[in-house]
């Protein structure tokens, strides 16, 4: 990772930068006492990562667009209620972002409109391959993914990225249930020794 | 058989990327994180790299989005901080100076330890549903907002811990250790008041882990403190003796 390459910096995972994590719980912390200043600092941070991950499960521009701003919207209604002490504001917020993202997949509507867009699973997996080989910041999380078996590997992406339920990932990849909650376990376990997460 | 909460262990992975199938089950999740602090350590880890991979899925999004989000948190207005109505607050609780909060957590279990005691000592229909009235007398002292948690030893050994719920000016005790009694003697509890002292009840025998079921004792004034004596049976009007606890109930 260069450090000159200024959408490194921008787009710094919170795990892997502790002082860019302090100051994103101090401008959440500001965010919860209505400094505006602080909320445009922390769209700025936080912006680009929940509207990749809410497309990258979405996939329509325009339903991610609409579940971003409802999402960056949360952040500054309830910023009052986050707890440093359940984890930093990176991940609180990308919790909220994930979330919403799941949420419209999973109801209804979505859903049929989605099956509709549904690439075939191998297209897919291919895509989710692609997006993440594509930037130089995000070497050191390709590099731990691929020190995955395939499987940890798959059933991670198509939960996290693909948006599926660890059923229908059970499913897609014709192993028990059993096995995707420790696979996916284990494979996360490996993944945050990986980037050192605490 | 699996056992369930190993079962529910295996699921951190899947709760940390939200692939739980229902809003049901994660809430279920959820409440079991809730009690499970390895499992909430683990989920807190595992949401970071998450987090990693949703930085590392980071897209610029389209100009006109910052325009709009910053523009509708204007027109927001925000939600207040949740505030502790907790009948028992952790932090802030005043536990006397020698008590360290875990014996504090100790001794709340106890309390609702003596509260069931109390009820499965009820062997007749009457004594029964006095147990459940009374139950329900203490439960609302236990769950009042503000109530606070008192706790001392007595000169003869063995702990009073009280739930005091000064808006009510009720309070709920329970002893535990107490020596035993000769018999023919009881242990009371008074309510000791600058003018006047009041009698407060027997302490009940304890059950066999030297619990007493909880007295609750109601129309505390300012300044009273909690008593305790040795009386000779079935109890005094006035204390006889010299009290072997004088706990002091700040309304």
């Amino acid at each position: 990772m260069s450090p000159s390459d200024p959408d490194a910096s921008r787009f710094r995972a919170s795990a892997t930068d502790r002082r860019g994590e302090r100051d994103l719980n101090d401008l959440l912390i500001h965010v919860a006492r209505g400094d505006q200043d602080a909320f445009e600092q922390l769209y700025d941070r936080l912006a680009g990562p929940a509207y990749g991950v809410i497309r990258r499960v979405l996939r329509d521009p325009s339903q991610s667009e609409e579940v971003t701003q409802e999402v960056l919207l949360e952040v500054w209604r309830t910023a009052a209620r986050f707890d440093p002490a359940m984890g930093g504001a990176a991940t609180w917020v990308m919790t909220i972002a994930h979330r919403r993202a799941i949420d419209r997949v999973r109801s209804s509507v979505a859903a049929a409109e989605r099956e509709q867009k549904a690439a075939p699973v191998n297209q897919l997996r291919d895509e989710v391959a692609d997006a993440v080989e594509a930037s130089l910041d995000r070497e050191r999380v390709r590099r731990c993914l691929d020190g995955l078996t395939e499987v940890q590997r798959e059933s991670i992406t198509l939960a996290y990225y693909g948006g599926y339920s660890y059923r229908q990932v059970a499913e897609l990849l014709s192993v028990t249930l059993g096995a995707i909650k420790t696979r996916i376990r284990d494979g996360l376990i490996r993944m945050r020794d990986c980037l050192g997460v605490n | 058989m699996r056992l369930l909460r190993d079962d529910l262990h295996t699921l951190t992975g899947v709760y940390a990327l939200d692939a739980l199938d229902s809003a049901a089950e994660r809430d279920r999740f959820a409440r079991h994180l809730n009690r499970c602090q390895s499992c909430s350590s683990e989920v807190r880890g595992l949401r970071e790299v998450a987090t990693s991979l949703a930085f590392a899925a980071a897209i610029e999004p389209p100009p006109e989005l910052r325009t709009q989000v910053l523009a509708a948190a204007a027109r927001t207005r925000q939600l207040p901080p949740e505030v502790n109505h907790h009948a028992l607050p952790r932090r802030g609780a005043r536990v006397w100076g020698w008590m360290p909060w875990l014996a504090g957590s100790l001794a709340a279990a106890s309390l609702v330890l003596a509260v069931m005691f109390g009820f499965m000592q009820a062997n007749t229909n009457q004594q029964l549903s006095q147990a459940r009235a009374q139950n329900q007398e203490i439960a609302a002292v236990l769950s009042a907002p503000g109530a606070r948690l008192l706790a001392a030893t007595t000169t003869k050994g063995g702990v009073a811990t009280v739930v005091l719920a000064a808006a009510k000016r009720e309070l709920v005790v329970t002893m535990s250790g107490l020596p035993a009694l000769p018999a023919g003697k009881v242990y009371q509890l008074w309510l000791i008041g600058p003018t006047k002292i009041v009698s407060a009840g027997l302490v009940p025998p304890p059950a066999a882990s030297g619990v007493s079921p909880a007295v609750l004792a109601s129309g505390i004034v300012t300044g009273d403190k909690l008593g305790l004596t040795v009386e000779p049976a079935p109890g005094s009007a006035q204390p006889t003796t010299t009290p072997i606890l004088a706990l002091p109930l700040p309304l």
